[in-house]
């Protein structure tokens, strides 16, 4: 199949991707924007999001297209090329498919701490608008979700959008929910619209970001037949830690019995033993930490611990690297890989 | 919903603009249209059909009479009932959906009773794909349904209507299945108008009058004789003729249906084809992509344009000889392939059609994609019109059949190879004892304490795609760190499935089959018998006794419900494996359905809560105790919150299983996601579930019942109303108005316990 970037077959249209997780409401969130144009600007839309069999916690798009009244929108193809990207997780920004095809006049919007700038935004396009929005933290103490207060940066950064339709249209969403529900979302959109900044300097490519192309690991001549699978346990390699949101369970090796109650409910499969033998000569069992690669923050591991070992902690940038004891040594991980 | 849409008038009928995804255009149509009777069961991705009308029901604006089955076969079975009764029925389905429907869909035909059916487009297994091609309802090509195409959301709309005035015409008479698109048009949102009329829409739609219907005492018809030959041809040709007149009859409806809603549809969409010289020939959203390039081709002065019938049957032979008669090439696009023939249906039908026409010249060329939901793009769509000009250019087709966008692999490169296989040795470790207690001929088990077990190494692997906090998988950990030796499990179809084995990843690090949860049962029990006999044969090394292989078919509490018969049988037959069944309450997998394993009350998203329904209709299935019924040597019931006492319970299961025949054991599995609860409250609230005696904690050993957990006898027993109290899919049972709900509840649940109880005071039940 061919692929010309130089064939930019939306240019009538404004296209609005997002990349998230799921759990963060990015597919409410397309629906809201989307739905504001078409029922509340006067614009044509379409609103899609790619769904497969994924579970909460896995990557996510939803794409938003709109287009004048009068123009029919007949394509059903996910969006390549957008004018604005929405990133709900600033993990997500370590893959390159992530931003993929933003348009160079495009605009980014992320979710990061303050101060926050991953190194990854060199990806950007240098002539590109870059914003930051402190979602996570804006979503917590407004005790809404991250969609609300994205869409409430988007609304605010995107002249194509009417910021006043869109925050009606996250109201009609939630209006049938009780009345507490709707208030803290207007809160948390108007913080993002008002609270998101505006980032400087940090693309350095040039023109657009190339459209990604990506293959399957296997194709028609090299896969078994069948779809058989001779490669027992491979999920291995995969890592998950963009599923955690914000929090994550830490051992305190002092307070810990060693009793093994974790290990029957961790559904990660992501705590570490190790075997040794006590100085009066009997077997004993070391846990010796988590694989956070693995490890999706449920925190089923602190409900159940009796001695306080292991507790719920903020995740901060970096600690996960800095703690993990990995369950396979040696074994290398492909960066965000999880199609369930 | 009315409120945010703006009132529009196009055609003569008032009507409101609103922004809708194909499955909600299907379930507010089936509103507007007030269907008597849906039968359905959930598939993805037509779930959302049953699901929105679901909503709409619990806030009272229709009243459809929502049946969910037992499986598809059975929504089929619901409908053809239904529809003999005289009135209007509806269903939805996808892919395996349809096909295990399929054996009921030529009865209906056959016998001329009308009704419609949603079919949102998905790819067959195997291996299993959830999203869009159109190899499901190619299979049904022969049913003798009619088949209209849906190629936006709008569409669906309208076709709905549609097909309740064309299946009920006098001189039809047929059930009417109305496709479109799975994900590209069933979730896709997109402007739609809707009628805001509803005597403009009755008038339209008139009363459905039966010749005959089965409700009709004082005139008494018998439906479906015995029918051999020389009579059942007869039949077939009144069959035959009942599609020859929808030929007819549909452009006459679509005419009517125009002049009420100013959307005038042909059998055949024919986009810039007046003059074209080139042509692609696509179904529903790809055709619709391909008229965007289409555009951008005519402005570079090809003249090409594109042809997308808007019915598959009657297949609308003649309009697509008329379309293609001076066309000097088509390409046509498959979306499902008819291996072996050399084209996809669709090709092969319109190949058909024009050689009906002696002065025909179009070259043809087939060309499958897009299967199993691969994205078709612009680029696409230009590729196939490229090559069909460049036919038209030098007069003849250099490739007439190939598949398009697939991709032939790279070299040795593939996925990672996986983790080694582990040894019988590594997770032979005694874990669990198990000894015959000769005095009462029940299993005793000793168990090492649990940091002991935490070295076991895991038959799977970490890095699945389960959601956070799920409870499958500390149940596998469980069953996984007692059972000893060699394992093949077989997961049907659901969540465990899905998160464990996406292509080209496999959690599994033993041998794992999948099939779907019809099924899984059946398939079991003959891998077992096969075993047996090659080991007969010596074509396998026999084990030690009480080391063979242990079989497990691994389901959900969904499984059991359509997987039921199969499961019943394969307990009847008594062979050495074990159904392990987790429990979730729910069909978590397609997005929280009810299951007859859902309890009374419970919100689910088939059975929501509003001002006119709260959750559930009818109390939860007892499995345990229909399969205590089969006689079978071992059935428990555990909770994943209860490790010990599940693990004491899964070394039997192996003992039995190994020695006397089927176990079947059901697992409480936490699901935070659906139960609304946070992901971390597994405990309290499997502890809850336990306490409040709704879910007893028991063994069927030999055909005596043993209580492992007794909250009576403990002091531990508390009122129903802790449990629901914990849970969002729960919380409205305690509210006030719904007394009864709770009272219902709390009876049931003590008649069930106290029976349990009984059985256990007695050796002989």
């Amino acid at each position: 199949m061919t692929r010309d970037s130089s064939d930019r077959s939306g240019a009538d249209f404004f296209e609005i991707r997002f990349e998230s997780i799921g759990g963060l409401g990015a597919h409410v969130a397309g629906k809201i924007v989307a739905g504001a144009a078409v029922l509340r600007m006067n614009m044509n839309g379409s609103h899609f999001s790619s769904y497969g069999s994924e579970k909460k916690g896995s990557v996510v798009r939803s794409f938003i297209r709109l287009a004048p009244a009068d123009r029919s929108i007949r394509t059903s193809a996910p969006i390549e090329e957008p004018d604005v990207i929405v990133v709900f997780h600033s993990g997500l920004l370590a893959h390159p498919a992530t931003l993929s095809g933003l348009k160079a006049d495009g605009t980014l919007i992320y979710a990061g701490h303050e101060n926050e700038i991953p190194e990854w935004l060199k990806r950007v396009p240098k002539s590109a608008k870059v914003v930051r929005v402190d979602a996570q933290t804006i979503a917590f103490e407004e005790k809404s979700r991250e969609n609300a207060v994205l869409i409430g940066a988007l609304a605010a950064a995107v002249p194509e959008l009417d910021r006043q339709a869109v925050c009606e249209e996250l109201e009609a969403t939630f209006a049938g929910k009780n009345g507490h529900i709707v208030e803290s979302n207007g809160r948390a959109f108007k913080r993002g619209a008002d609270e998101a900044e505006i980032i400087e300097n940090v693309g350095r490519v040039e023109g657009d970001v190339p459209t990604m192309q990506s293959h399957p690991a296997w194709g028609y001549k090299s896969a078994p037949i069948g779809g058989v699978l001779p490669t027992p346990g491979n999920t291995a390699y995969n890592d998950l830690q963009t599923s955690r949101t914000g929090w994550m369970p830490v051992l305190a090796r002092d307070k810990c019995i060693d009793c093994g109650m974790c290990d029957m409910v961790c559904p990660d499969l992501c705590l570490v033993w190790s075997t040794h033998v006590d100085a009066d000569g009997k077997p004993g069992v070391t846990l010796d930490g988590i694989d956070y690669q693995y490890c999706k923050g449920c925190m089923r591991c602190v409900e159940t611990c009796s001695t306080g070992a292991i507790t719920r902690e903020a995740e901060l940038p970096g600690m996960a690297d800095e703690l993990r004891v990995p369950l396979f040594p040696g074994l290398a991980a492909t960066a965000g890989d999880r199609h369930a | 919903m009315l409120d945010q849409a703006s009132a529009i008038t196009s055609g003569p009928v008032r009507q409101v603009h609103d922004f809708k995804s194909g499955n909600e255009a299907a379930a507010l149509a089936a509103r507007d249209i007030g269907f008597h009777v849906m039968g359905y069961f959930p598939i993805t991705p037509s779930t959302e059909v049953a699901e929105n009308l679901s909503k709409m029901q619990a806030n009272g604006e229709h009243d459809i009479v929502m049946i969910p089955a037992d499986g598809e076969h059975g929504a089929a079975g619901i409908c053809y009932g239904a529809a003999l009764g005289g009135g209007r029925v509806l269903n939805a389905t996808s892919s395996q959906g349809l096909l295990y429907a399929l054996e009921q869909l030529p009865v209906q035909s056959g016998t001329r009773v009308p009704m419609v059916l949603n079919v949102s487009t998905r790819t067959v297994s195997g291996p299993l794909d959830i999203r869009c091609d159109h190899s499901d309802i190619y299979f049904v090509l022969n049913a003798g349904w009619i088949i209209l195409m849906a190629r936006d959301p709008q569409a669906v709309y309208d076709m709905n209507f549609c097909a309740i005035r064309i299946g009920e015409h006098a001189d039809v008479r047929l059930p009417v299945i109305v496709a479109y698109d799975g994900f590209l048009t069933s979730h896709q949102k997109r402007r739609i108008e809707r009628f805001d009329d509803a005597d403009a829409v009755k008038a339209f739609l008139g009363e459905r009058e039966d010749p005959y219907t089965a409700l009709d005492p004082g005139k008494p018809v018998t439906f479906g004789p015995y029918m051999n030959d020389p009579d059942l041809i007869n039949n077939k040709v009144q069959q035959h003729e009942a599609m020859e007149a929808a030929r007819r009859v549909i452009p006459e409806i679509f005419a009517e249906f125009a002049e009420l809603s100013g959307r005038d549809y042909r059998t055949v969409d024919a986009y810039r084809m007046d003059d074209a010289e080139v042509a692609l020939m696509l179904l529903n959203t790809a055709a619709e992509n391909a008229k965007e390039v289409a555009d951008r081709l005519r402005d570079e002065g090809k003249k090409v344009g594109v042809v997308s019938p808007n019915m598959l049957r009657p297949f609308p032979t003649s309009e697509i000889r008329s379309l293609l008669k001076n066309v000097r090439a088509v390409v046509v696009g498959d979306r499902g392939d008819s291996y072996g023939a050399e084209g996809g249906n669709l090709s092969l039908e319109v190949r058909a059609a024009l050689q009906q026409d002696p002065d025909n010249q179009t070259l043809v060329m087939s060309r499958v994609y897009g299967l199993g939901g691969k994205d078709f793009y612009d680029a696409d769509a230009e590729e196939l019109f490229r090559e069909a000009l460049t036919a038209a250019e030098t007069g003849k087709v250099e490739v007439p059949f190939e598949y398009h966008g697939a991709y032939a692999g790279d070299g040795d490169a593939g996925p990672p190879q996986g983790l080694p296989p582990i040894s019988k040795e590594e997770v032979s470790r005694g874990m669990a004892t198990v000894t015959p207690n000769p005095e009462t001929s029940k299993l005793e088990v000793e168990l090492k304490p649990l940091w002991e077990m935490t070295t076991t190494p895991s038959r799977i692997a970490p890095g699945h795609g389960a959601c956070p906090g799920c409870g499958f998988f500390p149940m596998l950990r469980q069953a996984y760190n007692v059972l000893e030796g060699h394992i093949v499990v077989l997961f049907q179809t659901g969540c465990a499935m899905v998160t464990t084995t996406g292509y080209p990843k496999t959690a599994h690090r033993i041998t794992y089959i999948h099939n779907l949860f019809q099924n899984g049962a059946a398939t079991v029990s003959g891998l077992v018998e096969m075993y047996h006999e090659r080991v007969r044969r010596g074509e396998i090394p026999a084990a030690p006794e009480g080391e063979d292989i242990t079989f497990i078919m691994v389901t959900g509490d969904g499984g059991m419900d359509i997987g039921m018969g199969a499961a019943l049988g394969t307990a009847n037959r008594n062979h050495k494996m074990i159904i392990l069944e987790y429990d979730n309450q729910g069909y978590m997998n397609t997005g929280s359905q009810l299951s007859y394993a859902t309890p009374f009350g419970h919100r689910t998203s088939t059975s929501e809560v509003g001002s006119s329904m709260s959750g559930k209709r009818f109390h939860h299935k007892d499995t345990p105790q229909i399969f205590a019924a089969c006689n079978l040597p071992y059935v428990f019931t555990a909770s994943e919150g209860y490790p010990e006492d599940f693990m004491r319970k899964m070394s039997k299961a192996q003992w039995y299983a190994q020695r006397e025949g089927l176990v079947y054991g059901k697992v409480l599995s936490f699901c935070p996601l659906n139960w609304r609860t946070p992901d971390d409250a597994a405990q309290e609230v499997l502890q809850a579930a336990i306490d409040s005696c709704f879910f007893p904690l028991y063994e069927v050993e030999k055909g005596s019942t043993h209580i492992t957990y007794d909250p009576d006898a403990i002091g531990r027993r508390r009122p129903v109303a802790d449990w629901l109290g914990m849970m969002g899919k729960t919380r409205h049972i305690l509210a006030p108005g719904h007394a009864d709900q709770l009272e219902m509840t709390e009876q049931e649940v003590e008649k069930r316990w106290r029976r349990i109880k009984i059985k256990s005071e007695h050796p002989e039940l």
